[in-house]
């Protein structure tokens, strides 16, 4: 039984982790429709970010959230003025250019570090409660992702700046009309997404290390965990990584890691044959 | 309109794929005519051997330090004054990680290069992909990589460590000075399945017990289920047979779930100095790892080795087992053709493998008489500040066993191998 809850517990951490790597896409994929084949890459220079500020600048984990945020939010908004600005109406090519940008950068990435680098744990040691062992880390990543789950919730749903993304969303060319400034608001919200992808790949790297495929591996999980929640829903993403980190873990307590990802995807398959559109859908009118 | 889209869509994905194979290709073949090494001239003066390792995709980084050695090796040679009086030169070729790719470049190496060996690959799967060819062609492959064993090709030198090598000595130390009930961890793939399949035996008849035994997926970073697996068994060790970067996250979760090394210690078969950096030393700090030779080894001979890679190669590659093991194996080629009159005979090639010695960085080594494995040492290290402090050398290097007599007792006095004609010899 204690081991039971102690699964629950752990499934809350990676639920998080998939949370926070998400939340980015959700904005750039689901909010302004582009498949961004380099948000793997984006955490990885997040991951970077925060080895460069810890172990070569030795400055505490603090700053390395704030740096990886701001470089990769920079980042994704000189990805957005110089590729995606021109490629709103073309999907496909969409696909092309950021995969092609996260060739690039990973490509780079190991050239400079070419072995997997070591971010300090910030914050060690672990909290016992009875015989259930939950990593003060851990508790950290949980709080984080409520964190930003609700700020991005507030940003998009209840400030100005939200409501024209959503009225871009809805029909760009009559917001435009009305004198909202599209353009930069496209620039923004990129960059906003990029960003949280930054800050992603750092609250990853001290558990995982920092190499430059770290990114690749959460790119799947993250189109997945997205497309289940239903594409435009931030409250549907966290449900649905609460479902696929939650489920994996109890299943491989119960069986094994392999297995549990295996009947997860499953899962997810029957789900989006029968629900194509996600568990929550939001109307459009 | 929808159907247009879905169009567009594969024809991207279908550019994709092309664009991949090309830049693949494009690779390769600046790689090969910028690194042919030696001396040149018409190919009656010189020998022509293969370097098949990837420069490019999941698997480059190892195998980039294999490179290295390799050049190092051949170079040093030549420098020696080449082998009866005929100079090395060496061709390399990038299979891109790419099983595949591994059977075009080996082709190409023997038929369009003809070169007299090659020595190269990286996974098991890229060995197994070139193996049809080297019996068609009738061409050596001299293979340096650790591997699972239960296989052994006529056309195939092994100079890789068999699981045997690592686990016969390792396992009975660990019982003996850490504790008797095992948890056996590792990836999901046959390389660990086999080893831990042996594990698990010796533990079994050195009196241990096998209290549990976990796999994870390739590449996995989610270890808190295991670790919970662990601590519920009551384990007093985990054997190991994680490979890669998993490493990181298995060794930070480890302490990060509570998990002692002081008490219940990792000891892997999979880890070496390139994991190390990344684990970190808080983490890493006193657990185990077995392998025939770790950079750290204080000898005049690997000193001067690992002194001179570093000097050679600044690309951010460090020295470990599978440098060394890539090095002497261009050595013990070297050696098997100093021996043979035309080194275009490749039977006379093979058969002047047998017992063939080198004085490698390790220690002094040899090709097995009959099985086409090498004789290597068992060391184990325990991990301390960062580093491996090796706490035991055997004296002399131990036999390999493709088919380990605990497992198979019927091949133990067949030299550990089926018949040569027996077709479990090999994937036919």
């Amino acid at each position: 039984m204690l081991s039971f809850i102690s699964q629950i517990i752990n499934g809350l951490n990676q639920s998080a982790v998939l949370l926070i790597a998400t939340l980015g896409l959700l904005i750039i994929f689901g909010l302004m429709n582009v498949i961004n084949m380099a948000h793997g890459e984006m955490i990885m220079v997040g991951g970077f970010c925060a080895y460069i500020v810890t172990s070569v600048w030795k400055l505490p984990f603090i700053f390395a959230i704030v740096i990886s945020f701001l470089v990769t939010a920079l980042f994704g908004a000189l990805t957005e003025i110089f590729i995606i600005k021109k490629l709103y109406s073309k999907p496909t090519e969409t696909i092309l250019a950021t995969y092609a940008l996260s060739i690039v950068l990973t490509e780079i990435a190991r050239m400079i570090w070419p072995l997997s680098q070591n971010v300090n744990m910030p914050i060690p040691g672990v909290l016992f409660i009875k015989e259930v062992a939950i990593p003060y880390y851990n508790i950290f990543v949980v709080a984080m992702a409520i964190g930003l789950l609700i700020f991005t919730i507030v940003l998009f749903k209840y400030t100005k700046f939200g409501k024209e993304i959503g009225a871009i969303t809805q029909n760009r060319q009559m917001t435009e009309c009305l004198g909202i400034k599209t353009s930069t608001i496209d620039t923004l919200t990129f960059a906003y997404g990029a960003g949280l992808a930054g800050l992603a790949g750092c609250i990853l790297a001290p558990t995982i290390g920092v190499s430059y495929n770290m990114g690749s591996v959460y790119l799947t999980d993250c189109f997945l965990t997205v497309v289940v929640g239903g594409v435009q829903s931030m409250g549907g993403v966290a449900v649905s990584s609460m479902i696929m980190g939650e489920g994996r873990t109890i299943l491989a307590g119960i069986f094994d890691e392999t297995w549990a990802k295996i009947i997860v995807f499953l899962a997810v398959i029957v789900l989006l044959r029968f629900k194509p559109e996600g568990l929550f859908k939001k109307e459009r009118r | 309109m929808k159907k247009v889209f879905l169009k567009r869509i594969m024809a991207v994905l279908m550019s994709i794929t092309m664009i991949g194979s090309l830049v693949a290709c494009g690779n390769s073949e600046s790689s090969s005519s910028a690194e042919k090494g030696g001396t040149a001239g018409s190919s009656e003066d010189t020998i022509k051997i293969g370097i098949l390792f990837s420069e490019s995709g999941s698997t480059a980084l190892v195998e980039k330090t294999m490179t290295n050695a390799c050049i190092m090796a051949f170079d040093e040679i030549n420098e020696a004054g080449g082998i009866n009086g005929k100079k090395i030169e060496y061709i390399h070729e990038d299979y891109a990680s790419d099983p595949a790719t591994a059977t075009e470049k080996i082709k190409k190496l023997i038929q369009q290069d003809e070169v007299v060996a090659t020595v190269g690959c990286y996974t098991s799967a890229s060995r197994q992909a070139t193996l049809t060819t080297l019996k068609d062609e009738n061409s050596l492959l001299v293979y340096p990589t650790y591997t699972e064993g239960e296989e052994v090709h006529p056309n195939v030198i092994y100079v890789g460590c068999m699981p045997n090598q690592q686990a016969t000595e390792f396992i009975p130390y660990l019982l003996e000075n850490v504790g008797k009930k095992v948890f056996l961890v590792g990836s999901d793939y046959v390389f660990p399945k086999t080893c831990n399949k042996q594990a698990r035996a010796l533990v079994e008849m050195y009196g241990g017990e096998v209290v549990g035994e976990e796999y994870i997926p390739l590449g996995g970073t989610d270890f808190s289920t295991i670790c919970n697996k662990i601590k519920d068994s009551g384990a007093e060790l985990v054997y190991s047979a994680v490979i890669g970067d998993s490493n990181t996250a298995f060794f930070k979760n480890y302490t990060q779930y509570g998990l002692e090394a002081d008490k219940v210690p990792i000891c892997s078969i999979g880890i070496d100095e390139s994991n190390l950096q990344a684990i970190g030393a808080d983490y890493a700090e006193g657990h185990y790892a077995s392998m025939p030779y770790f950079a750290s080894l204080d000898t005049e001979k690997s000193n001067s080795f690992r002194d001179k890679y570093n000097e050679l190669f600044d690309d951010g590659t460090v020295v470990t087992v599978l440098t060394e093991s890539a090095y002497e194996s261009c050595y013990l080629l070297a050696e098997a053709l100093k021996k043979v009159e035309d080194p275009k005979d490749t039977d006379a090639l093979i058969d002047a493998f047998a017992g063939v010695e080198f004085d490698a960085p390790q220690g002094k080594i040899k090709v097995d008489q009959e099985n086409h494995c090498t004789w290597l040492y068992s060391r184990f290290a325990q991990i301390h500040d960062g580093k491996f402090d090796i706490i035991y050398s055997s004296e002399e290097a131990l036999r390999p066993e493709p088919w380990p007599a605990v497992l198979y007792p019927e091949y133990e006095g067949s030299d550990f191998m089926p018949a040569w004609d027996d077709p479990s010899c090999y994937p036919q």
